[in-house]
């Protein structure tokens, strides 16, 4: 198992990280031109090129190049998941869901361009994403991309995505939310989407059907990872230390994972979200795996 | 002038009976949307995407539409239906978008109270975003594989996307909240135009037609949907105010040059003989209107 230790060692995940990230910004600026009507495709660009670590596109750039494929056949399924993240930021904030002025520092799209506005941008993106996927992608047989849609389709849905939204707004204020339902929410809000981008960059890639469903529960072992962590960070850290208001989901009254489980089995179960996570990777090459084993650190053991 | 051939079909369109074939099309149309969308868990957001898709009175024309273009070359119905419904699904999520307080701020639809009425504005948007990929699903899963090859159906999920889309449905709404020197009308022309366009386009994509006949499919489609709104405006007398570009009487000889002209297109698709009839038959219906769809699903 050395083979693991020294690539997790050497791989320099920072520069990776910006490197695709760069990547993936170009394909998003050329993506999305400006045109008529000008105003619609400005809020679409304002909010999709409003920054973001653009790990979902990664995820899925980097589950292509693990299965052997090149980086240029996943960028285009890479730039809709992104896209598709980003409409659900712009409907997530207005005022009649979570009602947020701010987003990554900067005024929400329906504070910019008002709330029509942000409702047609995000319907738009939404749209796009699909075109895009279907006629950007090149050298992939198109019977790979159908699948691709049906799993972007299926994973932001009543099936994904907005099933986990549904549930989410039922349990606001709710006293008795168990384990089972707050996993369910993050399930499908979060994980359903980190999904959708590791599969649909190994189906691009040319994965095998083991490939391919050994990355989708390395999603969702992920996907759960993040959100833990999230709630573990928000008890423990301060507000400076997190960049952002500790203790909101106390003063919230959101269930959390500390608040079911305690600390102390938040981090067990942290703790093994991550051997599932690296379970998975295990029967890749580790060299083209390193990208994976180090985003599964970064999300597990960051501190903001 | 029309050449002979042209002249028997243009007459015996005259005749065909599209009050019974649309009439069956809603009743098999209606039977799976309501299949292509079971309740499942959360509830809620379910029941939000099915009052709006399957409402009473529902004229389907998008997906008759849709249908009879991919049967006039030949194609199978049983290969239409999937890309037929999505068409409805993606549609009713324009229309819920559109009727949003922030939007059009409609308390009602078509006689009955609008989604974010009923399930509140935050149900309203969700039941939206999730229409919108459930039609791209229903068309991937249901669609079956030995009658539409894999590139036809990235074809008419890029044409779908595009039609909702920033160019498409989601201008069309954004001039609409715009205002500014449009007529009154010209909003909703562009809007059914572009519905009609993807409809009938859509169906000589899954039927595997020619280039040319897909351009030709566009021009008709987008011509049966402006005159069809067009209509609409004339009977509900939108025209009477002041300083609108075309009053009535234009707005009739409007209409006319667009039955023309849609009937032109189907010209050239002479070769398929009387497959043709329900495309030519739903040309006089939008200027007519001889029956009432309701009626006709009984």
């Amino acid at each position: 198992d050395t083979a693991h230790v020294i690539t997790q060692d050497t791989f320099d995940f920072k520069a990776y990280m910006l490197h695709k990230a760069n990547t993936v910004n170009q394909a998003l600026d050329a993506a999305i031109a400006l045109r008529d009507p000008e105003k619609i495709h400005q809020a679409m660009r304002y909010s999709l090129l409003a920054g973001g670590k653009r790990v979902r596109p990664l995820l899925c750039i980097a589950a292509c190049e693990l299965v052997g494929g090149a980086e240029e056949t996943a960028i285009p399924a890479a730039c809709a998941v992104e896209m598709i993240h980003t409409m659900s930021l712009i409907h997530d904030d207005l005022p009649c869901m979570d009602n947020d002025d701010l987003r990554r520092g900067k005024p929400t799209n329906h504070k910019v361009f008002g709330e029509d506005v942000a409702v047609l941008a995000g319907d738009a993106l939404l749209a796009f994403a699909f075109e895009h996927v279907a006629v950007a992608t090149k050298g992939v047989a198109a019977a790979r991309v159908v699948r691709a849609v049906g799993e972007l389709a299926k994973s932001i849905g009543g099936e994904g995505l907005v099933a986990g939204q549904v549930v989410d707004i039922d349990s606001e204020g709710v006293s008795n939310v168990g384990l089972e339902r707050l996993e369910f929410i993050h399930l499908h809000k979060t994980a359903a989407l980190l999904e959708a981008a590791v599969v649909l960059g190994a189906i691009m890639g040319g994965g095998t059907e083991e490939e391919v469903e050994k990355l989708r529960k390395f999603a969702r072992s992920i996907g759960l990872l993040f959100q833990v962590v999230d709630d573990i960070l928000d008890v423990t850290k301060s507000s400076e230390e997190l960049g952002k208001t500790a203790g909101k989901d106390l003063v919230a009254d959101k269930v959390t994972y500390p608040k079911l489980l305690g600390i102390h089995e938040s981090k067990e179960f942290a703790d093994k979200l991550i051997e599932d996570a690296k379970e998975q990777l295990a029967g890749f090459d580790p060299l083209k795996a390193a990208p994976l084993f180090a985003l599964t650190n970064y999300i597990a053991y960051r501190q903001n | 002038a029309a050449s002979p051939s042209v002249a028997s079909i243009r007459s015996k369109a005259a005749n065909f009976d599209l009050k019974t074939y649309w009439g069956s099309l809603i009743v098999q149309i209606n039977d799976k949307l309501d299949e292509a969308i079971p309740v499942r868990f959360p509830p809620q957001i379910y029941e939000a995407m099915r009052y709006s898709v399957l409402a009473k009175g529902a004229k389907r024309a998008p997906p008759v539409m849709c249908i009879s273009a991919c049967e006039l070359f030949g194609g199978s119905r049983l290969a239409a239906f999937p890309t037929a419904c999505a068409l409805e699904m993606v549609h009713a999520a324009s229309l819920i978008h559109d009727d949003l307080p922030c939007m059009d701020d409609s308390p009602s639809r078509r006689g009955h109270p609008s989604n974010h009425t009923i399930y509140g504005v935050d149900m309203a948007i969700l039941a939206g975003d999730a229409l919108f990929p459930l039609g791209f699903r229903h068309i991937v899963s249901h669609t079956p594989s030995d009658l539409v090859p894999e590139p036809y159906l990235l074809r008419v999920i890029a044409e779908m996307a595009r039609s909702v889309g920033s160019t498409g449905m989601a201008a069309g709404q954004f001039l609409d909240l715009e205002g500014g020197p449009h007529a009154v009308g010209f909003i909703q022309d562009k809007k059914f135009g572009e519905m009609g366009e993807c409809s009938a386009v859509c169906g000589g994509l899954l039927a595997g037609a020619e280039e040319d006949e897909i351009e030709r499919l566009r021009r008709y489609g987008r011509a049966v949907g402006v005159l069809y709104a067009l209509v609409d405006d004339i009977i509900e007398e939108r025209f009477d105010v002041d300083g609108e570009i075309y009053g009535v009487e234009k707005a009739i000889e409007k209409a006319e040059e667009l039955r023309a002209k849609a009937k032109e297109e189907l010209d050239g698709f002479e070769k398929y003989g009387e497959r043709v009839l329900p495309l030519y038959s739903f040309v006089d219906y939008a200027f007519d209107r001889s029956f009432s769809v309701d009626d006709a699903s009984g």
